[in-house]
């Protein structure tokens, strides 16, 4: 019988680790910001990213998951402590949209598709590769990581759950 | 509606504040009143200073659907205003101001966007004039975007612009209806 399913809320800036099978890390309605999955299958532990801006610089604020490249360090760090190897790690990511769509003919600071740079650049650097990712565009989306398998998915408004 | 709190926030900061945005939110619904054809009546708004990352969970949760009209403030005052409505209050409005009978608008294409669109326009800048006569400074905002999607990811244009995870901000809470009763108040 399959254990009843929890679902962990990431919020904003936060990073959450899991190895209980009954969890599914969920960031709910990432627009610009990134969420970024981490799952090493051997060891059965998974965390989820949810970052709000690309590169923390020497002023920012001291909260590391805020930002894509301090957080995606302490992501590593943090699955490394619960058992994880980053040979073995599968990562995943979603976000990175521009929610103003055609109405910011600007692309003001074009936060989104930074966010998706800053993530490319930080796993090329660390030898890593997303296997899958469904980012850009105009729209929002959850990303959920599930803890028993390592599943990852995406959901849209007016869409169903899809694996990415 | 949104405005960043100065960090330098006290209890007489907040009073005054309130002052204006009340204001602020009956100018606004007057616009609005008079792009409907509908003499309206409003609430006295509700002004909450709140985490920014609690807004999407005061507003049905970050998954929740959703229709937020965004501008931006220019000239002396800056700064950004969005207009949040439940997505089944969204229809409702459109039905309001297209004349129709509720009920009509089932989804928003792009003439019901444009609708909503000037609904941001016009009480964004009655909501900005209020402001901006109290403070005796110059504002005008940016032509308004309507985002279609969950609370969460319309508010990231404000958290991303901002950085500002950990920030505070002003939450105005603010129900109207048409004078006639027979519809239900529309809260926003």
């Amino acid at each position: 019988m399959l254990a009843e399913l929890c679902s962990v809320a990431v919020g904003l800036g936060e990073i959450k680790i899991s190895r209980n099978p009954a969890d599914v890390l969920v960031a709910y309605g990432l627009g610009s910001c990134m969420g970024v999955g981490m799952y090493d299958p051997e060891a059965r532990v998974g965390g989820l990213l949810h970052a709000v801006l690309p590169v923390r610089n020497g002023t920012g604020d001291v909260l590391a998951a805020k930002y894509v490249d301090t957080g995606l360090a302490q992501l590593l760090d943090e699955l490394t402590q619960a058992g994880a190897e980053r040979r073995r790690l599968i990562v995943r990511m979603a976000g990175g949209a521009n929610m103003l769509g055609m109405s910011d003919p600007a692309r003001l600071f074009n936060i989104g598709q930074r966010n998706i740079v800053a993530a490319h650049e930080f796993l090329t650097a660390h030898r890593l590769r997303a296997q899958a990712q469904t980012v850009g565009g105009t729209a929002g989306r959850t990303m959920r990581v599930y803890v028993a398998n390592g599943r990852m998915t995406v959901r849209s408004m007016g869409h169903h759950e899809q694996d990415i | 509606m949104l405005t960043e709190i100065p960090v330098e926030f006290d209890e007489k900061l907040r009073t005054l504040l309130k002052i204006m945005v009340e204001e602020g939110v009956t100018y606004a619904a007057r616009g609005f009143s008079d792009m409907v054809g509908t003499p309206l009546s409003i609430s006295r708004p509700q002004v909450h200073l709140v985490p920014l990352a609690e807004v999407p969970n005061l507003l049905g949760g970050p998954e929740s659907e959703a229709v937020g009209i965004y501008l931006r403030a220019q000239g002396e005052i800056s700064g950004q205003i969005m207009l949040i409505l439940a997505y089944a209050k969204a229809l409702e409005l459109t039905d309001m101001m297209m004349s129709q009978t509720p009920g009509t608008t089932q989804t928003l294409g792009a003439m019901e966007r444009s609708a909503l669109a000037e609904l941001g326009n016009l009480t964004g800048t009655f909501f900005l004039n209020a402001l901006a006569a109290f403070a005796g400074l110059g504002a005008r905002p940016t032509p308004p975007a309507v985002m279609v999607d969950m609370v969460g990811a319309i508010l990231d244009v404000i958290v991303a612009t901002h950085g500002g995870v950990g920030k505070q901000v002003l939450m105005l809470q603010v129900a109207f209806w048409a004078r006639s009763g027979k519809s239900r108040p529309i809260s926003g």
